[in-house]
């Protein structure tokens, strides 16, 4: 990282242009990916990455310059070019920067560093037995431990220096179950933002097992059929459909561009009574979670809906000023190789007052979604999809039989009006959110919902 | 970085082997936005990635900080890795092999910020006069990118290759009602004064203006043709079931297949790094291994397995030079490079008048999620038009296309004519298939 004194020399430098404001991001990044085939440790690769983007605005334009080279000379080169291309001027602007200090919301307390490598691949022999023991049908496994520790150092012409130290955990264990000549698949995923402290509450075996039931109920999976019909999503990942319908919709990035069904929507009703929602990155060592975002703000709860109304977009600093409001500390990017735009954190909904068993009273034909995969949206026409991973049949009311293969598409807008049930089971889950910044870690979440219609895309028609 | 004393040092440390794998990048981007430019990004950025071998096995470390003092620590970590590897995969690294160099026959006219930013501008202004109905010019993107990969390892290795490529990226939205429709449009420019911009407008406007007045179809099984963009990008997403290193742990669906028939008698891939069609023609791979042009599958029966040094090790096989890497951050894997299913001689109007009454596929969306890699079973969003007559009819959204993908690539009636290799290193023509399990109301 570099020196206060050299940061402002710096930041002084960006602003003999026709900037209005200017900021250097650095970053350096530890990371550990270990794998591990049916207990045998194939591959471990080791990553340092460090590196600094210095961004400069002119009211809503951007220009930014990254490089993994700090000596004076390619900084000065890099800030040269960005002030030709702004405007330079002779400004005399000096910056004098203050650190700020807070109290760390997300400690790490084992530091995946200083853990000799075999107590780490350990914990993947633990997961690939596990998956092995649950049923004698799983052929092979294969898990993967990945640990990151990222420290960031965020300081602006504004005057603020401020630092984050970003540590995340997560293990994905894939069990590969035969039978008849027929192989499938199911995986478990499960990550925090905290240190290898998280396999005390949430264990490798625990993730191997649940590879292998998931496994197991694609092994005995029927064509899943086509068609509008009711869909009830489970908790936890199955937030996936807020993320996607909703979310991505509600980032500055397009709504301050008026490339988002939700634009111009605020204080309005787009969604049934039922449903609130919330994107909060200060949860304690959640998988979104960040003490700050990527622009050195204090990350914040943010209430996206409340009972149906829209009230709050996520928003960063530059597309708030074409937006005319105020940042809601939602600036986040991948690496100094991105500039920050909006993105979410630890996006959910909120529980609701119905039971389980209430959801699926009356569904005569209808799916039950138990776990999702991944997923994506248009967020100018509201189109989404995401995969189904583990899903049955509903028959009159009840669970008739596994079904593979499903997608889920839809209208944000629409969708987010046709949920009649909510449940009371919320659970988040962790994925990774690709966008314009680059792929970041975040939470999705939900209790259980029912949704009255929604287009099922499978591959049976009967 | 001094890379002998950093070789010197890991030999000293017991490595058999050691490689450094470098490289280099910058980029300039400007975006464009309502008559002003929105974003310039600039960077540079060069990534450093170590491979070493030690007590037989293979040991990887990627870093961006170059400096000597860390050479100690990160030598004592691969050692460390050396010892937690439990696999019985021999550590490899390769000999120094000849190659010939790609003779790259494009050659980049770069042009002054004054002509990007007049392009930017002069299509903006044409995206927005080209119809009432469209509303917005979105997305617009000029960006030059110079990338380089040198390999010098302890064996003797010295290869390096550099590329550039150019590329301009726009989108436009279109409105009808309560409808909005969007689309984007990217094209490899090597020289902005000769570039048909006006041609370029009317691929990216008429793309967004037949997307108006969609509405989903009944669900069924239809005969549906996927035109060779949406087309590039399933094979793309499926393009690792010809992998040898999945093959090799048995966890790929075509782990028993090689020399049997997977697709049709009307599909051959080839796989040739060295095609110089794409912009990233590559004469050696990311172990230095020189590529060739070889049949993956030959008239639908598979016939090569694509190997890296160690994923051929495995299977007593031969590297075929598909050694490569996703990043400089991330181990050598394989993957196919410059792969291109062989086209057909009709165009896609002639496929449609062949097919009559059907389906034809313009785009897939969630192609990162709503694929099974191991079933080849996939669900995914898609839109595109009906044929009725054999022509064009209206226009058709939110459905999802469905199947199994070695299923569908057995029931092909025709390869069309129409692949293009953009930015891309996969390219695949229009396919028509006889018939695929269509989602809708």
């Amino acid at each position: 990282m570099l020196e206060k004194k050299q940061l402002e020399h710096y930041l002084s430098e960006c602003m003999r242009s026709e900037a209005d404001f200017a900021e250097i991001y650095e970053e350096l990044e530890h990371s550990e990916t270990i794998r591990a085939l049916s207990g045998k440790v194939e591959d471990i690769n080791q990553v340092i990455t460090s590196g600094l983007g210095i961004r400069l605005y002119k009211d809503v334009q951007s220009v930014y310059a990254y490089t993994n080279d700090d000596s004076e000379e390619s900084i000065m080169a890099l800030i040269r070019d960005l002030r030709d291309t702004l405007g330079a001027c002779e400004k005399d602007v000096s910056v004098h920067l203050e650190r700020v200090t807070y109290e760390n919301r997300h400690p790490a307390e084992i530091d995946f560093e200083s853990v000799p490598m075999a107590e780490k691949t350990d914990l993947l022999k633990r997961s690939c037995d596990a998956a092995f023991e649950a049923d004698p049908r799983i052929i092979k496994v294969q898990a993967t431990l990945l640990n990151v520790k990222q420290e960031v150092q965020i300081s602006n012409s504004d005057g603020k220096m401020i630092s984050d130290t970003r540590v995340r955990t997560r293990m994905m264990t894939e069990a590969f179950a035969s039978e008849n000549g027929k192989m499938v698949s199911g995986g478990d995923r499960p990550g925090a933002g905290m240190g290898l402290e998280f396999f005390c509450t949430s264990t490798p075996e625990a993730c191997g097992k649940e590879a292998t039931r998931i496994a197991l109920v694609n092994l005995s999976a029927k064509d899943c059929p086509s068609g509008k019909m009711p869909v009830i999503i489970d908790n936890a990942f199955g937030g996936v459909i807020f993320h996607e319908a909703c979310g991505h919709a509600l980032e500055a990035t397009s709504v301050s561009k008026n490339a988002s069904v939700f634009c111009g929507k605020l204080g309005q009703k787009i969604a049934a009574d039922c449903v609130s929602a919330v994107d909060d990155g200060t949860i304690p060592n959640a998988w979104g979670s960040q003490n700050i975002d990527d622009e050195g703000n204090f990350q914040k709860r943010r209430v996206l809906i409340e009972n149906g109304v829209l009230k709050s977009y996520l928003i960063d600093t530059l597309n708030g000023r074409r937006m005319g409001m105020e940042s809601t500390s939602s600036s986040r990017r991948q690496s100094y190789q991105f500039e920050p735009t909006s993105r979410m954190t630890n996006t959910f909904i909120l529980p609701g007052n119905s039971s389980f068993e209430e959801l699926f009273e009356g569904v005569e034909r209808g799916l039950y979604a138990k776990k999702m995969g991944g997923g994506s949206v248009n967020p100018q026409t509201g189109e989404f999809n995401f995969a189904v991973n583990e899903g049955y049949l509903i028959e009159n009311g009840k669970i008739a039989y596994p079904v593979r293969g499903a997608s889920l598409i839809g209208n944000g807008a629409e969708i987010l009006r046709n949920i009649d049930r909510v449940c009371s089971n919320l659970e988040r889950g962790q994925g990774m959110c690709g966008s314009l910044s680059g792929s970041i870690p975040t939470d999705v979440g939900q209790p259980a919902i029912r949704v009255t219609s929604i287009t099922v895309g499978g591959t049976s028609n009967e | 970085m001094n890379k002998q004393k950093w070789i010197d040092y890991a030999l000293s440390s017991g490595f058999e082997s050691f490689e450094i794998y470098q490289s280099e990048s910058s980029e300039r981007t400007l975006s464009w936005y309502e008559g002003k430019m929105d974003t310039f990004v600039t960077s540079k950025v060069l990534g450093t990635s170590l491979r070493g071998v030690i007590s037989g096995k293979t040991v990887n470390f990627a870093t961006e900080d170059l400096s000597d003092s860390l050479m100690e620590t990160v030598i004592a970590s691969m050692k460390e890795q050396a010892s937690a590897i439990t696999s019985d995969d021999p550590g490899m690294m390769r000999k120094p092999e000849p190659f010939e160099p790609v003779q790259n026959s494009r050659t980049w006219h770069q042009p002054s910020a004054a002509q990007i930013r007049e392009l930017l501008a002069d299509i903006e202004q044409k995206i927005l006069s080209y119809d009432e109905r469209i509303f917005q010019a979105t997305s617009m993107e000029w960006s030059e990118q110079t990338s380089g990969r040198t390999i010098v390892n302890s064996l003797g290795v010295d290869a390096e290759e550099k590329h550039t490529v150019q590329v301009l990226a726009c989108g436009a939205a279109a409105k009808e009602g309560s409808e909005i429709k969007n689309d984007y449009c990217v094209k490899v420019v090597t020289d902005i004064e000769t570039f048909d911009r006006d041609a370029y407008i009317k691929e990216l406007c008429e793309s967004v203006l037949n997307k108006l007045n969609a509405s989903s179809i009944a669900s069924g099984n239809y005969p549906v043709i996927i035109e060779h963009e949406a087309m590039t990008s399933l094979f793309t997403a499926f393009s690792g079931i010809f992998s040898g290193e999945l093959i090799g742990k048995g966890i790929s669906p075509l782990k028993d297949a090689l020399d049997t028939q997977i697709f049709s008698g009307l599909i051959t891939v080839i796989d040739d790094p060295r095609n110089t069609e794409s912009v990233n023609p590559a004469a050696f791979d990311d172990e230095g291994c020189p590529t060739y042009r070889k049949t993956v599958v030959d008239h639908g029966v598979f016939r090569t397995i694509l190997h890296s040094t160690a994923s051929g090790a495995r299977m007593n096989m031969e590297s075929t030079g598909n050694g490569f890497k996703g990043s400089y951050t991330s181990a050598v894997g394989v993957r196919p490079m410059n792969c291109f299913v062989e086209p057909g001689d009709k165009t896609l109007d002639e496929l449609c008048a062949d097919m009559k009454e059907g389906l034809v596929i313009t785009s897939l969306a969630g192609l990162h999620a709503g694929i099974n890699f191991i079933t080849t079973n996939f669900s995914l969003q898609c839109s595109g038009y009906l044929v009725k007559d054999g022509k064009r009819d209206r226009s058709v959204t939110l459905i999802t296309i469905a199947g199994n993908f070695l299923d569908l690539m057995k029931h092909v009636t025709a390869v069309g004519n129409d692949a293009d290799w953009s930015y891309k290193t996969i390219a695949v023509p229009s396919i028509a298939f006889e018939s695929c399990a269509i989602a809708g109301e």
